[in-house]
């Protein structure tokens, strides 16, 4: 590489180092355009391969995480009633009411107002606010009203435990367990499932029909008024089939008492009771959740079929509900005409008397307190349906809260996890839906549910985005594995030229100083 | 005629009996729920050559109800009617629905035809349904797909646009309530030949009856057997009719007790075939019947000795003859002596279909017609072709005995394959009528171009080919256009005149496996690498140019 010197050069031909193109600044011109265009692309390189995450609102979802909902309830003492004791003792029941909302967790956000009103016998005034009359006997009425007896309205303890079981009632954790989990619509499937139909107890038809359109009073008394009241709430599709053959996947216990021999479930037995591999119960045609009811007949030689209790011994019960899935009737027929084939609504009206509180159990509807009837004409009092739109709205309020923390803290976590605009324009309205609910909360408990079932539902929809899940499985190794053939042996002169550029340069400024 | 007599004596005789024994009243079972009728029915037709074809058809009537319009909205309650058939029908209002699963190519040559006409082989489904509502027409059939396919755990879902066309004069609305004359229609149908049907695709089907597989004709669907068969199939007809929607689920299979026997006997029996009995009747069913076709010829023993009927069909009613083992002998037969020269064909036509040429980029699809008859026959020719193959219509050519005979052809009418919004090419259709003549021979041969497939369009198992789905041939009027097509209902007679005559039913030609040309599929990888390093070796060479110092270099002599 030593320069030979110019006055050597007498063999005719050019000197290299005078020509135009091998002068020092062209190579270095030459050799700086190439690494002027690497340097000037990377930031288009690395925009292109990069994972497109947009930021999230984390800070709005990390601040609506502290929010609860308010319900103000409005309890009016009507004045006439409870005449000049009425300020006291609504002062006695406000404490006993907030004291009691305070101890549950569920209704810690009830904001209960006691108050005496003139009229408050008369209509309510909004959907907030509920009247105590007196009356012969303790009662629900429409609309939104409490008829006291004089013995309950005489100690403000008791009518005080009555009120808060109306307004807040307490929901056990094996009964939470059992609520479905909130959906805007189910599906009703109504099925009659006979274990053996070549047995003279054959049921192969029923009148579930007529039932339905309401032909038969008593019947409408039981079912329709529930779903027609939890329209609120819910939409229902309903379907109905009947089965003929549909055989227990286990063996019934057999036991003999009083020389009978009779076949029990145990509480085992009901927990595996449901034959899914060989039963139809349901049409897969939409992706709504379904909640079961089957009635069951069983073969000739498994009846009669009891429920057995934990000790074995036979109860009087005929239908268990299975928690978030549905419930079962076992219909015996010895005491029947054996060779009844039909059944018609009237012998259809214990089955669905047990299906109606199987449903509100699968959809949390609160029982009346002990001791309180029900003077309106429907099966759900006001009372009822108000305590279960705030039970639901507080519910879908919350699991949305979580849904979305959740997204924040996956996205977080995971960092080759893209996050595109469909995901937050979800994010931002569930969050938009959520701030709703909360404000309507106050006025409409109806308004609020809808307000939070679509943050619940914007919410899942953002959680379940399939773009999230893109690049999760194909690692950045992959492209480098494939692309170091080029990359390394392209980089390599370029990086040796460089170096050797610089190291000459370096050497003629030296020469230059000491020259 | 006599010939096509006896091939069509099953269809001809099942009307008279059916209707006969709706009449009689020493029927044990009175089963009726208001609304809703069942019944079953097996046909086991003994074959010249020792096979026997069993036809199970369960058949369930709702009665009074029309399809639902795409509008309405109400759900009815169900009995006998499966409930998640129904729904499905209701959920995407089908008026009209014909899906099939078979495997094994139907010999029409030895078996005749079929008592169910739907043998394609590998899955098929067209479905009509009538225009309006909220949902369109393609919505509902991708639907339609999707549903089916979850139900009978069949590959359907991937009948997409690709495969999707509507050749309404080859699978004709067969009836409509006359309420519902006015709406337009719209059919959908596609096929999927490398569907290959099974044990799962059995048990969600039995599931759909109302005694599923423990009562009844349908106990003998053990599926060790069935799925033994030379040829096996499932299909789901649904027909909406004057008295109502008609579901019709039937089991074909050609089972083989000379084989089973080790190649001695043909005696066969339930217990044979299918290694089950019929221990009870299903008790919903208003009448289940197994009939046995008798051919002519003696020397057989039938038990039960023969109940009713005649000398062609021996008729066994469930609900008097529980339990049931029907078993044919041949006692005088030390071994079966198989017909060892090709005895005539049973079906008036003999179908023929290949696809020659050695390269992969060219080919000739070529269809020979044999008419095995003393008259001319015209049919319908339907062609429904993937875009994996271009048909080229001006290589059209029609032959007989060597020579051109281009009269014998008429009605061409052909789709191309069309683009689609999904960037997708649709299937081509070609549907023509041909004229076969009497006793004679006609080919039929076309040029194909074949399609240079995408690296990522290719299936898993690429280098094993395409199955393209079989083409139909389809009884047309005989004078007017192919348009006007003769009722597709079960049981019809053959529509002949002055000498030209047509086939009663539909007929389905094997199916053909396409060789496309396929890429080596480490391929992308060493293309990267590849001209990673050629790109590498340019870059260099140029950087070298432009970078290198040039020095004179005095070599010391």
């Amino acid at each position: 590489m030593d320069h030979p010197a110019p006055t050597t050069a007498n063999h005719g031909l050019k000197e290299p180092q005078k020509l135009c193109f091998e002068t020092a600044r062209t190579r270095r011109l030459v050799l700086g355009s190439y690494w002027t265009i690497i340097i000037l692309a990377f930031p288009f390189w690395w925009n292109l391969t990069s994972i497109e995450r947009i930021a999230l609102p984390s800070y709005r979802v990390r601040a609506q995480l502290d929010r609860k909902p308010v319900f103000p309830v409005n309890v009016q003492l009507d004045a006439s009633s409870f005449q000049g004791s009425a300020p006291t003792f609504g002062r006695a029941l406000h404490e006993i009411l907030a004291q009691t909302t305070q101890a549950s967790p569920t209704w810690r956000d009830l904001d209960i107002q006691v108050g005496v009103s003139e009229h408050a016998g008369d209509q309510s005034e909004g959907p907030n606010v509920y009247s105590v009359v007196l009356g012969n006997h303790t009662a629900v009425r429409h609309p939104r009203q409490l008829v006291v007896s004089q013995e309950d309205a005489l100690s403000a303890l008791r009518l005080g435990s009555i009120l808060s079981r109306l307004l807040a009632p307490e929901i056990t954790s094996m009964q939470a367990q059992r609520i479905a989990q909130y959906t805007k619509r189910y599906r009703l499937a109504f099925t009659l499932l006979n274990e053996n139909a070549a047995s003279p107890h054959l049921v192969n038809s029923w009148d579930i029909q007529a039932a339905f359109a309401g032909k038969f009073s008593r019947f409408i008394y039981h079912m329709f008024p529930i779903i027609s009241r939890l329209n609120l709430l819910h939409n229902f599709t309903i379907e109905s089939q009947v089965q003929y053959h549909a055989p227990l996947a286990f063996e019934p216990l057999q036991f003999v008492v009083a020389n009978n021999t009779l076949h029990g479930l145990t509480p085992e037995d009901l927990t595996v009771f449901i034959n899914s591999a060989e039963w139809t119960l349901s049409s897969s045609v939409s992706n709504d959740p379904v909640l079961h009811f089957v009635l069951f007949v069983p073969s000739p030689a498994l009846q009669p079929l009891h429920i057995l209790d934990a000790h074995g011994l036979p109860t009087s019960q005929n239908a268990f509900l299975l928690p978030q899935w549905g419930g079962i009737f076992i219909l015996n027929r010895h005491a029947r005409a054996e060779t009844m084939t039909h059944l018609t609504a009237a012998d259809l009206v214990p089955v669905f008397s047990a299906f109606a509180n199987q449903l509100s159990a699968l959809l949390g509807v609160p029982p009346l307190p002990d001791g309180v009837k029900s003077e309106e004409s429907s099966l759900l009092s006001d009372w009822q349906l108000d305590a279960l739109l705030r039970y639901r709205t507080s519910e879908n309020i919350l699991g949305s809260q979580q849904t979305l923390y959740s997204i924040i803290k996956l996205v977080d976590q995971i960092e080759n996890m893209p996050v595109d605009q469909t995901v937050r324009g979800d994010v931002h309205d569930a969050l938009t839906a959520l701030g709703e609910a909360h404000r309507s909360a106050v006025g409409s408990p109806a308004t609020a549910l809808q307000w939070s079932s679509e943050a619940l539902s914007l919410a899942s929809h953002a959680f379940f985005n399939p773009g999230m899940l893109a690049l999760l499985y194909f690692p950045a190794e992959h492209k480098y594995a494939v692309y170091t053939p080029l990359f390394a042996s392209v980089s390599v002169p370029l990086i040796v030229a460089l170096g050797r550029e610089v190291y000459g340069w370096r050497r003629e400024r030296r020469v230059v100083r000491s020259g | 005629m006599g010939r096509k007599t006896a091939a069509f004596a099953l269809s001809l005789f099942v009307a008279p009996v059916i209707s006969s024994t709706g009449n009689t009243s020493d029927f044990k079972t009175h089963f009726s729920i208001a609304g809703e009728r069942y019944y079953e029915d097996l046909v086991i037709q003994p074959l010249r050559d020792g096979r026997v074809i069993s036809t199970f058809t369960f058949t369930t009537l709702l009665e009074g109800v029309s399809p639902r319009d795409p509008w309405d909205l109400e759900t009815p309650a169900l009995h006998l009617f499966p409930l998640t058939l129904g729904q499905i029908l209701r959920e995407y209002s089908i008026t009209e629905l014909h899906l099939s699963l078979n495997a094994g190519k139907w010999n029409y040559d030895n078996w005749g035809y079929p008592e169910d006409p739907s043998v394609s082989t590998g899955a098929e489904l067209w479905a009509w349904m009538a225009d309006g509502g909220p949902m369109s027409i393609d919505e509902r059939w991708t639907g339609l797909r999707n549903a089916l396919a979850g139900l009978f755990c069949a590959s359907l879902g991937s009948l997409d646009s690709r495969r999707t066309s509507s050749p309404y004069s080859a699978f004709p609305l067969s009836s409509v309530p006359s309420p519902k004359i006015g709406i337009p229609y719209a059919l959908r149908y596609a096929t999927l030949p490398s569907e290959h049907v099974c044990t799962e695709n059995l048990t969600p089907f039995l599931k759909l009856l109302p005694c599923k597989s423990r009562t009844g004709l349908a106990r003998l669907l053990n599926p060790q057997h069935v799925f033994d068969a030379d040829w096996h199939g499932l299909g789901v007809h649904v027909r909406s009719t004057e008295s109502g929607v008609e579901l019709r689920l039937s089991v074909q299979a050609v089972l083989d007790p000379v084989r089973q026997s080790g190649g001695k006997r043909r005696d066969w029996s339930f217990q044979i075939l299918f290694d089950r009995t019929i221990d009870a009747a299903c008790p919903v069913s208003s009448w289940s019947t197994a009939r046995v076709v008798v051919s002519n010829d003696d020397g057989y023993t039938l038990s039960p000795e023969l109940p009713m009927g005649d000398e062609s069909v021996a008729m066994y009613d469930l609900a008097s003859q529980v339990p049931l083992d029907i078993s044919m002998s041949w006692p005088h037969e030390h071994t079966f002596p198989f017909p060892l020269t090709p005895p005539s064909p049973l079906a008036p036509l003999s179908i023929k279909r290949a696809l020659h040429g050695s390269s992969q980029t060219h080919g000739v699809l070529s269809v020979a017609l044999s008419n095995n008859e003393h008259g001319d026959i015209t049919i319908g020719y339907l062609e429904t072709l993937p875009a994996l193959v271009t048909l080229w219509m001006h290589t059209i050519k029609v032959e007989v005995r060597g020579t051109r005979r281009d009269d014998l052809i008429s009605d061409i009418s052909y789709h191309p394959p069309l683009l689609q919004p999904n960037g997708h090419h649709g299937p081509s259709m070609l549907q023509v009528k041909l004229t076969v003549p009497a006793k004679s021979t006609l080919r039929l041969s076309i040029d194909v171009t074949k399609a240079f497939l995408k690296y990522t369009e290719h299936p898993p198992d690429a280098m094993r080919g395409w199955d393209l789905p079989p083409a139909v041939l389809f009884p047309v009027l005989v004078d007017g256009p192919v348009k006007h097509v003769v009722n597709d209902s079960f049981v019809d007679g053959i529509d002949s005149r002055d000498g030209y005559q047509t086939i009663p039913h539909r007929m389905y030609t094997p199916t053909l496996l396409v060789d496309l040309p396929t890429p080596d599929f480490s391929m992308p990888y060493n293309v990267i690498i590849l001209s990673c390093t050629l790109m590498t070796l340019i870059f260099g060479s140029i950087f070298n140019l432009l970078t290198r110092k040039w020095v004179i270099v005095k070599v010391e002599e």
